[in-house]
């Protein structure tokens, strides 16, 4: 039996051991991972449990992220609980086998500290790494604090362990601005937050002998369309209620509510900012001072990248008349993940907000308060218009010559 | 199998074995357990075959080469006895021949068509050879 | 709680096995592999979780909607059967201690099988680390020195003057032209409390490597060689006697090394056979029995010759 540890109600934590007190409160039964920078602390700290009995599982540490994602899906398919944590190469290093873990439909959770991907190689956070997860078939939720760190790893073990969804989630947050930065972290017992997310319930679990399963067949042609249609269907039907119903649940225990699509400002407002991560809370402090002006400006932050809430965000986007998608990855050959998600959420609908694309922050690089006023400028002039005044992809936070295209 | 529909499986793609609870799977002989319809042991793989083996029993020895060095579970030993070809799996590479110390050999190819007891009445007589082949005591 | 070794004192004995892999598979007719995992699976009684690495035995025995395995089988990828079993092994571990298991009292074997490309190649690194952290695990590799399950690409398996597809021989080359990895010496290497090179032709000497083997604590490797009637161009029929020619030949001694020291030579052929024998028993290596390429048979032998020394020393002196 692993030891309690008494928690003050608000700990001063950044957004990793957030993430490893979490790992730590669930009773995680196997943590096999690798580690990478800035995702590094959350395996150490987890380390330091199992070495001071805080944990009763088993913690292996792995010669790669590729090996500890295999170790994850042994380890999920023979039936228990099971994390791990990377970040940017690491993540990359493992999608081969995310893949695997979503397609045999293994609740695995894992904590992606995002950061960029080289060339040229960066330690620091951009959002390279969760965008490239996002056709995996994994649940994504994403942190803007450590405070949601902590808070969404017990709702993606509540959900992604549901026999009714039986999918891997991630939890994401930003490298080193959330993941290193300490904030005040309002806790549960280690006791609440375990019956939070509850005893794991096996299910096509191989240790159980006398009902032997084979998992990972070979299905060509005439099976894998069937099989990858019913992973689709459970992803986008089963999902979306239980994660509404954990936040429920989870408001009710602790009176932190999430949403699938988190809005600032949004009741009466003309236009705003899509965005994720760290860059929400930036945005609604901007929001805040424009108000002041009397400018009607909002936030809307995606909690939820995967499914993708596209009803949710036409209804939250109903009567705005301009929109600034923010993406923190480069989008190599084409326009933005947000600004074309949010395209495809809106174009059947009778929104008809103009819409442009900011790429900004790539490897860690700062997202100012003065460049969202100079983005929600652009945002007033296009609303103004009736059209796009600017180029529909502009760089901001660059050095050199000013750099957009279409 | 019927080809079900994307909603007509298990998740996972995932398969059973068995139908229900097994225990003692080690000491269960196929015809005491209860294969679900996704163990290949339900299906046949007869139509690969040109040739098939045939079993005289009247030259056997029982050593089970014939047993071990089969690739698919297809030479039926029972109680320490060969009793005979599970032809619903024999995939008739004919290893078992191959195998087979007696002399004359107590399994022999023949075309898939061959009528059993028409094999038998052509079985081959002793072969005469310099030395009898030892078998090797196991 | 150790489990109780399996009597198997001979054939007769071991035919009373009922086989926990099943027919209708879609291996070869004549294949090694299945012969190799019958061996494995029919040497203990216990209950069995395994994986495999993509290649031949994983493609045939898991194709949707059929299962050729009785006991608990996973397959992720080409490289990782190896941390698949290993996460297995964990988990049994994590729910012993927390009291979940749900038939506490048995004791599982974990075994992972693996081809030869994703042993010696892909997965080197996943075997390593796993061997590495000490898992109670056994990896076995079915060695047909060849990607066969593709078409017959050369691995790092695939011995001198094999010709693979990607290696082929030709007017001026002689097919493959790097020594077969010494895989045994390196998984030794690891300190792995027991390591052995098996043959299914010779089935007392590789069931009692296994049961050494799963009588072991921590992580064994089981060399097994898997003669490809497809790649190796033989008929289906001779599978054993090339195997058994392999062995004879002492292209492929039989021997086991306990704790990466104590190395003991566990077959001794009463009839050494020439290689040539061996070698003239395979399309593979046909181009080498011509006025070109000749030489290399002697050179073959040569190697085989040094390599059987030397391991008769290693025995001998103990290391």
């Amino acid at each position: 039996m692993a030891d309690t540890m008494e928690l003050r109600d608000i700990e001063v934590w950044d957004g990793n051991m957030a993430a490893s007190h979490a790992l730590r409160q669930v009773q995680v039964d196997v943590v096999a991972a690798y580690p990478i920078t800035p995702s590094t602390p959350i395996v150490e700290n987890y380390a330091g449990f199992a070495a001071n009995a805080y944990v009763d599982g088993e913690f292996v540490m792995t010669e790669s992220e590729h090996g500890a994602m295999s170790c994850c899906i042994g380890a999920s398919a023979a039936g228990g609980r099971v994390a791990t944590a990377t970040s940017s190469q690491g993540f990359a290093l493992m999608v081969e086998t995310l893949y695997s873990a979503s397609g045999m439909r293994l609740p695995i959770i894992l904590n992606v500290v995002n950061r960029a991907i080289g060339a040229p190689l960066n330690v620091n956070g951009d959002h390279s790494d969760m965008y490239m997860g996002r056709d995996s078939g994994w649940i994504q939720l994403d942190a803007y604090n450590p405070q949601h760190a902590y808070d969404l790893n017990f709702i993606a073990f509540k959900v992604a362990e549901d026999h009714d969804v039986r999918l891997p989630a991630m939890v994401h947050q930003d490298g080193f601005m959330t993941s290193h930065t300490a904030q005040g972290v309002h806790t549960m017992t280690d006791e609440q937050g375990f019956n939070f997310v509850g005893e794991f319930k096996p299910m096509n679990d191989m240790l159980d002998l006398d009902h032997p399963v084979t998992h990972g067949v070979q299905t060509e042609e005439d099976w894998h369309f069937e099989h990858k249609a019913r992973q689709q269907h459970a992803l986008m039907t089963a999902v979306i209620p239980k994660i509404e119903a954990a936040f429920d649940a989870f408001e009710a225990l602790t009176g932190r509510r999430y949403n699938l699509v988190e809005t600032h400002q949004m009741d009466d407002a003309e236009m705003a900012v899509i965005c994720m991560g760290t860059s929400v809370e930036t945005a609604m402090e901007v929001v805040n001072e424009l108000r002041a002006n009397g400018i009607k400006a909002g936030v809307v932050g995606i909690r939820v990248f995967r499914p993708w809430p596209m009803e949710q965000l036409a209804a939250v986007l109903k009567d705005v008349k301009a929109i600034g998608t923010l993406d923190r990855s480069s989008p190599h050959g084409t326009m933005g993940m947000l600004f074309n998600e949010i395209s495809g959420s809106l174009f059947n609908t009778d929104t008809k907000a103009v819409l442009t694309n900011y790429i900004y922050g790539l490897g860690g690089r700062d997202l100012t308060k003065a460049h969202l006023v100079g983005i929600f400028n652009d945002l007033k002039a296009n609303m103004d218009a009736g059209k796009p005044t600017t180029p529909l992809q502009q760089y901001i936070g660059l050095r050199g010559p000013k750099l957009s295209f279409f | 199998m019927e080809k079900a529909g994307w909603d007509g499986f298990e998740i996972g793609a995932m398969l059973r074995t068995f139908d229900g609870a097994i225990q003692n799977i080690a000491t269960t002989l196929p015809e005491d357990r209860a294969y679900s319809q996704s163990s290949s042991f339900t299906a046949s793989v007869a139509d690969w075959r040109i040739e098939k083996p045939l079993f005289n029993k009247d030259y056997c020895i029982d050593c089970q080469f014939c047993w071990i060095y089969c690739p698919d579970m297809s030479i039926i030993a029972r109680d320490k006895k060969m009793v005979g070809i599970d032809f619903d799996h024999c995939k008739g590479c004919g290893i078992c021949v191959e195998v087979c110390p007696t002399n004359p050999k107590s399994l022999l190819m023949f075309p898939e068509q061959k009528d059993e007891d028409m094999a038998l009445a052509e079985w081959p007589k002793k072969e005469k050879k310099e030395k009898d082949t030892e078998v090797e005591e196991d | 709680m150790m489990s109780e070794i399996k009597k198997i004192k001979n054939l007769k004995e071991f035919s009373t096995s009922a086989d926990r892999f099943e027919g209708a598979n879609l291996l070869c007719p004549g294949c090694a592999h299945s012969i190799i995992v019958r061996e494995v699976l029919n040497a203990t009684n216990d209950d069995l979780i395994l994986a495999a690495s993509t290649g031949c035995l994983e493609v045939c025995t898991a194709v949707y909607p059929y299962t050729s395995w009785d006991a608990s089988w996973i397959h992720i990828g080409f490289e990782n059967g190896s941390s698949a079993v290993a996460g297995a092994e964990a988990m049994y571990k994590a729910l012993k201690t927390k009291g979940r298991l749900k038939q506490p009292e048995r004791t599982p074997k974990f075994v992972a099988f693996g081809g030869d490309g994703a042993t010696y190649d892909i997965g080197f690194q996943w075997i390593s680390g796993c061997f590495e952290r000490g898992h109670n695990m056994m990896y076995v590799c079915l060695d047909n020195e060849v990607y066969a399950n593709t078409g017959g690409q050369r691995s790092s398996s695939t011995p001198i003057g094999a010709s693979a597809t990607t290696t082929p021989a030709g007017s001026i080359s002689y097919g493959e032209k790097k020594n077969k990895k010494d895989m045994m010496a390196i998984m030794a290497a690891h300190g792995a409390p027991y390591v052995a090179q098996v043959s299914p032709s010779k089935w007392k000497d590789m069931v009692a490597k296994i049961q050494k083997g799963f009588a072991a604590e921590g992580p064994v490797f089981i060399n097994a060689i898997s003669a490809c009637t497809t790649e190796w161009k033989f008929a289906p029929e001779d599978t054993i006697a090339i195997t058994d020619l392999a062995t004879d030949s002492l292209v492929f001694p039989l021997y086991e090394i306990i704790n990466g020291t104590e190395l003991n030579i566990t077959y001794r052929p009463k009839n050494i056979v020439p290689v040539r024998d061996y070698l003239g028993a395979q399309g593979r290596f046909k181009h080498l029995f011509t006025k070109q390429y000749e030489y290399l048979i002697d050179e073959w032998q040569t190697r085989v010759d040094l390599k059987w020394e030397q391991l008769q020393r290693r025995e001998e002196a103990r290391v």
